[in-house]
């Protein structure tokens, strides 16, 4: 009721805003898409996005496209994993136009349904190629890294490896959030890089050594009061809680490890088109634009994904990341990272 | 045999039909990949899984009935003080779903979570149903049958034993019945709760590695261990049921000094069930109150008004035709769809969703999210619901007046729609307050089934707890708690009105 | 020895007194019916011997030992009586035989099954030992109580009104089969019932219970020819009241001088109880009374006849009955109760 509201302002600011000062990526990105599809087919003007990515972080930046485009987006939000599976339930018959997901894993999944049209490669040459599946089945829109935050007054030195963590010097001092879809996803990348037998023991080790928590945000809070040394976290909650308190009033620090450690995982959020229209090929290029990226890098203190987007100056660039390198359709193994999670005894 | 008109026949048949969908998908799930589904079953987890489930049925089944076979009779049957008073707050939790009691709780205890949480909350929620069932009971029972064992030589407490609950049995294998199903099925507060049963591994399976044929594999032993729990209950129902009169004074049991023990007792309870999950609730809202995004509330409120008024309009109606048919024509077929209903009822909300969104999407696209489709989810999920609630007025209403009625020259049809169904209008009318209730609740489907863009109270709050955002959470809980009191006061009525008898 | 003393018990509910001091001795073997109004206090008195309430003030002995008194109440289960319910109350959970045998813990199992044999067979209900009660027609659920109760051979066998939910001629029947079981079985018993033709067909002894009080106690031809006061002299009978006054030993009346049954005192004036049964109608055209109602039972009618400016219901037995507008004349048979005032 209340979203037919907007979407009616929408379509009235549209037409005014052609002379007003609509931002010039946009009209170029438009231009872009409607030159690459030499006849529109049907010309949609309203889609239907699936949602992983919660409403309060992105029904903001679908509301600027709506009124800078004309295109009217209904949206379903869910969890990422949820959409994937009503996705997958829904077959060939799905409502949805494009799918727009906050981990890499459910798209993996989607994509390897082959639900998802090829992207073309106009879209995916905007983003490294490593943050986009590797069979082009769907493109990252957002990076976000697996980071440790960390006491300066008890922790002198990063370890090196997210795995010197289950040595016993780190006893009752870190701090995991075993329940949480991001660091199930960072197990299921150690998986895949070190196999089940590895992972298990260290997932067991932490069992040991670490201290749980049902989410990032509790962790990082739990460093800045100093009850642990440290804790696995997605770095922009750092950022996150910065904008809340001062940067200048974190005593936690962000750190990584070293040499394409698995700690460092990069995990994106993304998009994959379901049904080949322009608009929705207009919207994946709307999140992509320069509008969408600054977006994302204001609201969430993500990583861009193109370049000429300036991430926030106190994030490590991402290129200097020791990031692991791996396919990020292949986190889409989820339910055997929770049995181990679970064998472990860490749930 | 008279013959039903054609409307009834129509009605009840298109229930039927969809109440097989659900089971349909599970065996198209299952032919598609036989291997992995056996192989799934084979797994060790299985049989963990299947000790998980039967251990949280058992345990919480064993504590409801204690908790609400208490409540029932210190209320009932003793000179408990207020024992009114203790009655409505002994039915109040029927208006907490039982994901806000966990909520609740959570919000309250970080690290709340596994079995001991699930069993308290699913206990708490739970033991209401028992409370109802063994009231509704206890009040029939002639109390002279009690006064007669005390002169056959036996005390209070053998009294209550061997008199008293051997005559409220099957009112109370049949709440707790009701019990199990509502933990096997139960979703929200075990996935909340992190305690492993069938249906937080079916939802895993389904969302974590999208694998539809475990799921499947695994809704399918649920489905059996449903089917045995009713047989189990069909089988040891008790030899005789109760007489629906209620014949000579009503007596109770004076308590003497156990009287505050019994009070105590009763508050405690009320205060696990209703204070410490509301007064949770209260603080969280109050702490969220200055974020809350009030055209989101009221949005959200008025898509639960909505989906629960409608879906309690017409399942009465699929209900009233089906009860019709199976109690004032008493063909074999309609007392077999009955009974079908039943055994759907066996299957979680979360299959019944999938298999909807499988044939929604597929070969019904133009309903597909739409309200409808929701409705028919509702449907096949509480059909059962309702018909045990019509069905009893229904039969209620006396066959002399038909008789009546046709020899006044109103043919057999009409006579149904002027004289039987306005008799049974009250008990059909309770059966869709009912309905409603529990569509206020329902989760699972409707998160997966909600036609794009619409939210309800319970997704919303479904959303919230996802971050455990409990301050953004509560103000949703607590609104949906009050809605769903409404339809659970008429209820409690009820309950009351079978307490003023014992009085008289 | 009496079997059950009740001395100058009272039972008073909040400031609402049931029982004003009743005084009850039941001898061994003996039927005592208590008659009385519905509102008597009669479940009461029931009540109070069961031990389910305590009295307000007096004791109550059984065999000799006291159960209640205003201080002590031995409890229902140690008392050793049995109690037959209005409605038979039998346990629905429990078979004919289990109900009759429920009160026989602590019997050897052998012992347990002979004495339920023997009960089923004085009630007669030898094929329904193994059906559930609600199998059992009323007049059998009532025999299957009686049975329960008789079992475990109590000091005494209270009954309240229990024939009152059955209908007449399963009544009629009940109550010949009951005191043919109470006799079998040498039973002491009270019967408590607002049905004076119960109470005075059944009972050895009637004890009638008005006001919370026990006005009159006697046998039931006792009770019935001589009933102390009016009261009970309409309550026990179809009977007319006229007015009259004693002259030379008759009490003389508009329907003539009648002998009374009582003493009376020369010149009292007060009011005679006639029964239908005493009146004799005469067909006579020139008769001062005219027919105005006939009700026909079959082996007798009740006829009513205004004469004299009186309103008399006769019981004419017979094959003949004056009909309705026929004259008749009036006679009163035998003699009449005169009560003064």
């Amino acid at each position: 009721m209340i979203k037919k509201a907007i979407t009616f302002a929408a379509f009235a600011s549209v037409s005014l805003a052609g002379c007003s000062a609509a931002p010039s990526v946009v009209e170029n990105s438009i231009t872009a898409a409607e030159s690459a599809t030499e006849q529109p087919i049907a010309e949609k003007t309203s889609i239907t996005v699936y949602s992983g990515r919660k409403e309060s972080l992105v029904q903001a930046v679908i509301d600027q496209f709506t009124t800078d485009t004309g295109i009217t987006v209904e949206v379903r939000y869910g969890k990422s994993a949820e959409m994937a599976a009503q996705l997958l339930e829904e077959g060939d018959n799905s409502p949805a136009d494009v799918f727009f997901s906050q981990d890499a894993g459910a798209l993996g999944a989607v994509g390897k349904a082959g639900m998802f049209i090829e992207m073309p490669s106009e879209i995916l040459g905007l983003v490294p190629s490593e943050y986009s599946a590797a069979d082009g089945k769907w493109v990252g829109v957002s990076g976000r890294a697996r980071v440790i935050v960390y006491d300066p007054d008890k922790v002198s030195e990063v370890p090196a490896s997210v795995f010197d963590l289950a040595r016993p010097e780190w006893q009752g001092r870190i701090g995991i959030a075993p329940t949480n879809a991001s660091f199930q996803a960072f197990v299921t990348a150690m998986r895949i890089l070190h196999g089940e037998n590895k992972t298990l023991e260290w997932l067991k080790a932490m069992k040991a050594n670490a201290v749980m928590y049902p989410k990032n945000s509790a962790i990082l809070q739990a460093v800045e009061d100093k009850d642990i040394d440290a804790g696995l976290i997605n770095h922009y909650y750092w950022f996150a809680k910065g904008k809340d308190i001062g940067v200048e009033n974190m005593t936690s620090k962000l750190g990584q490890f070293q040499s394409k450690d698995v700690g460092n995982l990069i995990n994106s959020a993304g998009v994959g088109i379901i049904s080949d229209s322009s608009a929705a090929k207009s919207f994946v290029e709307y999140l992509l634009s320069k509008t969408g990226q600054q977006y994302f890098v204001g609201e969430t203190s993500e990583y861009p994904l193109i370049p000429g987007v300036v991430a926030g100056v106190e994030l490590t660039p991402m290129d200097q990341i020791p990031a692991p390198e791996i396919d990020l359709s292949d986190l889409d193994s989820l339910e055997e990272t929770l049995d181990m999670i679970r064998e472990s005894g860490l749930i | 045999m008279r013959k039903p008109p054609k409307v009834i026949l129509v009605i009840a048949l298109t229930a039927t039909l969809l109440a097989v969908l659900p089971i349909a998908y599970l065996g198209l799930r299952l032919f598609e990949g036989f291997d992995r589904a056996l192989a799934e079953l084979l797994r060790f987890r299985t049989l963990e899984l299947l000790g998980n489930t039967g251990l949280l049925v058992l345990a919480v089944s064993a504590s409801a009935l204690l908790v609400g076979f208490s409540q029932a009779w210190l209320t009932t049957r003793s000179t408990v003080k207020f024992a009114s008073f203790f009655a409505v707050l002994a039915a109040l939790p029927l208006a907490i779903p039982s994901y806000v009691m966990a909520l609740g709780y959570m919000s309250l205890f970080p690290g709340f979570s596994g079995f001991f949480a699930s069993w308290l909350v699913l206990t708490l929620a739970t033991s209401p149903y028992v409370f109802l069932g063994v009231t509704a009971a206890l009040v029939r029972i002639d109390t002279a049958t009690d006064e007669v064992a005390r002169t056959l030589g036996l005390g209070r407490f053998q009294v209550l034993t061997r008199v008293t609950f051997p005559q409220v049995r099957p009112a109370a294998t049949a709440s707790v019945l009701l019990v199990a199903l509502y933990v096997l099925s139960e979703f929200g507060a075990i996935a909340l709760l992190r305690f492993d049963t069938f249906t937080r591994a079916i939802y895993n399976a389904y969302q974590g590695s999208f694998d539809r044929t475990s799921a499947a594999a695994l809704a399918l032993v649920l489905l059996l261990m449903t089917l045995l729990i009713i047989w189990f209950e069909r089988r040891y129902r008790g030899l005789y049921t109760a007489s629906p009169k209620a014949l000579g004074k009503r007596l109770r049991v004076d308590l003497g000094s156990w009287s505050w023990a019994a009070m105590a007792a009763l508050a405690l309870v009320s205060v696990f069930s209703v204070g410490i999950p509301m007064a949770s609730l209260l603080a969280w809202s109050i702490q969220g109150s200055a974020s809350l995004d009030l055209p989101m509330l009221l949005d959200a409120l008025w898509g639960s008004v909505r989906l629960a008024s409608l879906s309690g309009i017409i399942i009465s109606v699929f209900a009233t035709a089906i009860a019709l048919w199976a109690v004032r024509y008493r063909t074999r077929l309609g007392a077999w769809i009955e009974t079908l209903s039943w055994a759907t009822h066996a299957l979680p909300a979360v299959v019944v969703g999938l298999a909807l969104v499988f044939f929604g999407a597929n070969i019904t696209p133009w309903i597909y999210q739409t309200t409808w489709m929701l409705v028919i989810a509702y449907l096949i999920l509480f059909l059962p619901n309702a018909l045990a609630a019509i069905s009893t007025p229904i039969a209620q209403a006396p066959k002399d007046l038909e008789d009546v009625s046709q020899s006044l020259g109103v043919p057999a049809n009409r006579t149904l729609f002027k004289v039987v169904l306005p008799i049974a209008f009250p008990g059909i009318l309770a059966g869709a307050g009912l309905v409603a209730l529990t569509v206020l609740k329902e989760l699972p489907a409707t998160l997966l089934l909600r036609p794009t863009e619409t939210n309800t109270l319970a997704t919303r709050l479904w959303d919230a707890t996802e971050d455990l955002a409990y301050s953004q959470a509560a103000p949703f809980a607590l609104l949906l708690v009050i809605v769903a009191g409404l339809p659970a006061l008429v209820l409690n009525a009820q309950a009351r009105k079978a307490l003023s008898e014992v009085r008289g | 020895m009496a079997m059950l003393s009740m001395r100058a018990v009272k039972k008073s509910f909040g400031d609402f007194e049931v029982l004003n001091g009743v005084d009850l001795f039941v001898e061994d073997q003996e039927l005592v019916a208590v008659l009385g109004a519905s509102g008597s206090g009669k479940s009461t008195l029931l009540r109070l011997i069961a031990g389910f309430e305590k009295p307000t003030a007096g004791t109550i002995e059984l065999a000799g030992n006291e159960i209640s008194s205003v201080s002590k109440v031995l409890v229902p289960e140690k008392r050793n009586i049995g109690i037959v319910p209005q409605d038979a109350a039998l346990f629905p959970h429990l078979s004919v035989s289990q109900n009759i045998g429920f009160g026989l813990a602590g019997w050897s199992s052998k012992a347990k099954a002979a004495r339920v044999a023997e009960l089923l067979e004085i009630v007669e209900l030898q094929e329904f030992a193994d059906s559930s009660p609600d199998k059992l027609s009323g007049g059998q659920a009532q025999r299957v109580a009686l049975a329960r109760a008789l079992a475990p051979r109590p000091a005494i066998v209270l009954m309240d009104e229990p024939f009152s939910a059955l209908d007449a001629e399963l009544r009629t029947r009940l109550r010949l089969d009951v005191k043919a079981i109470l006799q079998k079985e040498g039973a002491t018993a009270i019967l408590v019932t607002h049905d004076q033709e119960e109470a005075l067909s059944l009972a050895d002894r009637v004890a009638v219970l008005r006001s919370g009080q026990i006005v009159q106690v006697g046998s039931p031809t006792e009770i019935y020819n001589s009933p102390v006061d009016i009261g009970i002299a309409t309550f026990l009978g179809d009977s007319v009241l006229i007015d009259g006054e004693v002259k030379n030993g008759k009490v003389v009346t508009l329907l003539g001088a009648l002998s009374p049954l009582n003493k009376v005192t020369e010149g009292q004036v007060g009011r005679v109880a006639i029964r239908g049964e005493n009146f004799y109608l005469l067909p006579n055209p020139k008769g001062e009374g005219e027919v105005v109602g006939q009700v026909f039972f079959g082996h007798d009618a009740v006829v009513e006849v205004v004469t004299k400016g009186i309103k008399i219901r006769a019981r004419s037995n017979g094959p003949f009955a004056p009909e309705v507008g026929m004259r008749v004349s009036v006679w009163v048979r035998g003699s009449v109760n005169f009560y003064p005032g």
